[in-house]
């Protein structure tokens, strides 16, 4: 199991966080924890999730990343390095 | 120009639809959608009624990839929403432009287990490429301009747009807004030319495998252009069929499970393979660490997300095919292993002998094809006569072969039929059916009895669940269970009963004249063929195993 940090941008719409979740879940990424807020200015919301699983995270990152809502996505790898050792 | 005219949420609905150039929808109505069906009455869109939501999802998907626009269906809340599922479902998997509305209840009824609701919007994640639901009348004009986008933007999809009844009630401006464009695009990264040009002009064997996204990004042209020019053999996926002229010399027909000899041989073969708009399915891989072992990898396609999803590209060249293919369209020196693909497919050439008198359901499609007009679109079930057409019939366009590929969805060939037939009402449209499938949504006859729709449907009956028989008799002891269809209705009389003319045949010498009267007449016509309920779709690569092992018969 490898373990990674996402660090999400996305506008805020209706079900943008279930959308995520399912993806992660039905990709093979097992969530180990999430935090997400919203700037009411700018309308973005702003999501951290930490994910483990056996795949590539890239396969997680093109499909979070082709989600209509979704502005930009990192693998945050300070972190996930953090995470594996 | 604004216009200050105030119109209902439903009239602007199909204000917005004709803003869109739609002019067909296929849908039911119910209780939450009938401000919209109210405000259908004074449209100018043409509504036509399916028996069965399933059955109106199928037409907008037929519709969609028989002309290339884009598939409006509509449902009520509830069980009418949920009957969508299955249809968006097939839509996803085939990458099809389809806009779904649905009706819901009141939003202030919203969240209260009221009559008929069901989270359709939630439903949706799993099978739409996006979903809205509108709760701000305001909303409205904008949401259904994205719906549109997002069905046709990139690689193309499913879009489901939720409209409670009090929204579909609610005044609104009439100003028409202009079209968007969507705001978070994905940025492809620049195109692996460079690479892909070295790849090329090392390769000895290379293969080009071709996918639905050449239909899909209406770019067989360039893709034929592409063909001749490298001179590269071409091998296609069941949904990819008509991508490739079917006459082209180097063009060696369907790989993977069911795929011809010659086509699986080169693949296997190839040091150079080629994939454009194919996604490396596993019914296309077989056993995916033995699929083309010796093989290095050019990957065209439109979605970040199929790179290296299933085999890793050597290069990859996201974007555009109509622009992408051009660029990489350069002679090769490659005859002696163009001497050997066609040597292979005269080779493994189907052989149409069949001991005996009974119809051999092959022969009959490939007859059926022979015949056939030109720009004939074909529609089919799912199961063995779905291969056999894939495998026996030709088809000079993708348009002119809808099939359900990644869903395999048994029930789609009729009403796709139905679909196909609204968009190309002077085109020949053939459903090739399983007595099965056929049974899946039959209550679409209606759909075709109503408009007078001139579909042919040739039903290949073999009494049985014929592909599932065929698998539990090969890989489970032949201990067959639950495929058996021996008490079919009558096909004929069912057919009749539609007003739909019919006719059954058993024997080879009556097949030729059968057609032949099929293919004459006016209106719809329903072709029973019985078959032997043995006859087995060969070859057929065993499940995880290498394409190269092939079984051709027991
Ligand atoms: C909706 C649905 N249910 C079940 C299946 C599984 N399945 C695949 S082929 C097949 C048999 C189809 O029988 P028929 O339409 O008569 O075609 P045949 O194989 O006999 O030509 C079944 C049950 C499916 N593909 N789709
Ligand atoms: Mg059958």
């Amino acid at each position: 199991m490898n373990n990674y940090q996402l660090m999400i941008k996305a506008d805020d719409k209706q079900v943008v966080l279930e959308r995520i979740l399912q993806v992660a879940r039905y990709r093979g990424f097992l969530i180990s924890g999430i935090h997400a807020q919203v700037n009411t200015g700018t309308n973005i919301g702003t999501i951290e999730l930490l994910v483990r699983s056996e795949r590539p995270i890239e396969l997680l990152v093109d499909q979070i990343n082709k989600l209509i809502d979704i502005k930009e996505v990192k693998v945050d790898n300070s972190a996930s390095q953090q995470c594996i050792a | 120009m604004a216009t200050e005219k105030k119109l209902t949420g439903g009239s602007l609905l199909f204000n917005v639809l004709e803003q869109h150039g739609v002019e067909h929808v296929f849908g039911y109505p119910g209780g939450a959608i009938m401000p919209i069906y109210d405000a259908l009455y004074d449209s100018n869109v043409e509504h036509f009624l399916c028996r069965h939501e399933q059955g109106a999802a199928f037409s907008a998907v037929g519709y969609a990839r028989a002309s290339g626009k884009v598939g409006v269906c509509f449902a009520t809340s509830g069980p009418g929403a949920t009957n969508l599922i299955t249809g968006l479902a097939d839509a996803l998997a085939d990458s099809i432009p389809v806009v779904a509305i649905t009706g819901q209840v009141a939003t202030s009824a919203m969240g209260s287990d009221a009559f008929q609701e069901i989270d359709i919007f939630g439903l949706s994640l799993a099978c739409t490429k996006h979903s809205f639901q509108v709760t701000d009348i305001n909303d409205l004009a904008k949401v259904l301009h994205q719906a549109f986008a997002i069905a046709l933007e990139g690689r193309q999809g499913p879009v489901l747009v939720d409209i409670p009844k009090d929204i579909q009630l609610a005044e609104v401006n009439g100003c028409l807004d202009k079209l968007v464009s969507l705001k978070n695009k994905v940025k492809l990264p620049p195109a692996n030319v460079g690479s892909a040009i070295a790849l090329l002009n090392q390769a000895k064997q290379p293969v080009l495998y071709v996918g639905g996204g050449v239909g899909m990004a209406n770019a067989v042209d360039e893709l034929r252009e592409f063909a001749s020019i490298t001179g590269v053999p071409s091998v296609s996926t069941l949904k990819g069929l008509g991508a490739i002229d079917p006459e082209d010399e180097n063009y060696l027909g369907m790989l993977g499970m069911h795929g011809t000899k010659a086509a699986n041989l080169a693949v296997q073969q190839c040091d150079l393979l080629i994939a454009v708009g194919a996604r490396f399915d596993d019914r296309v891989t077989g056993k995916l660490n033995e699929f083309a072992p010796n093989a290095k990898v050019i990957h065209f396609d439109i979605d970040t997300a199929e790179i290296n999803k299933r085999r890793v590209a050597d290069a990859a060249i996201l974007g555009d095919l109509k622009v992408n293919l051009p660029a990489l369209a350069i002679p090769l020196s490659i005859a002696t292993w163009q001497d050997k693909c066609q040597q292979m497919k005269v080779d493994f050439a189907w052989d149409y002998n069949h001991p005996g008198e009974s119809i051999f359901a092959p022969a009959v499609l490939k007859e059926v094809s022979d015949k056939m007009p030109k720009n004939t679109c074909v529609t089919t079930d799912v199961g063995q006569h779905q291969m056999w057409a894939a495998q026996h019939m030709l088809f000079d366009d993708p348009s002119n072969f809808l099939t359900s590929g990644g869903m395999g969805t048994m029930g789609f060939g009729v009403p796709a039929a139905v679909g196909a037939q609204v968009s190309r009402p002077t085109d020949c449209i053939v459903a090739v059916s399983g007595d099965g499938s056929f049974m899946m949504n039959v209550q679409e006859l209606s759909t075709i009895k109503r408009f007078q729709l001139p579909v042919k449907i040739v039903l290949i009956d073999n009494a049985k669940l014929g592909m599932v028989r065929q698998w539990q008799d090969l890989f489970f002891n032949g201990r067959l269970s639950e495929t058996d269809l021996a008490d079919n209705p009558d096909f004929v009389m069912l057919a009749n009963a539609f007003d739909i003319k019919a006719k059954l045949i058993s024997k080879k010498s009556e097949v030729s004249d059968a057609i032949e009267d099929m293919m004459n007449h006016d209106g719809p016509y329903l072709l029973q063929v019985k078959i032997n309920a043995q006859d087995n779709v060969w070859p057929l690569v065993p499940p995880n195993t290498a394409n190269d092992k092939m079984m051709e018969s027991t």
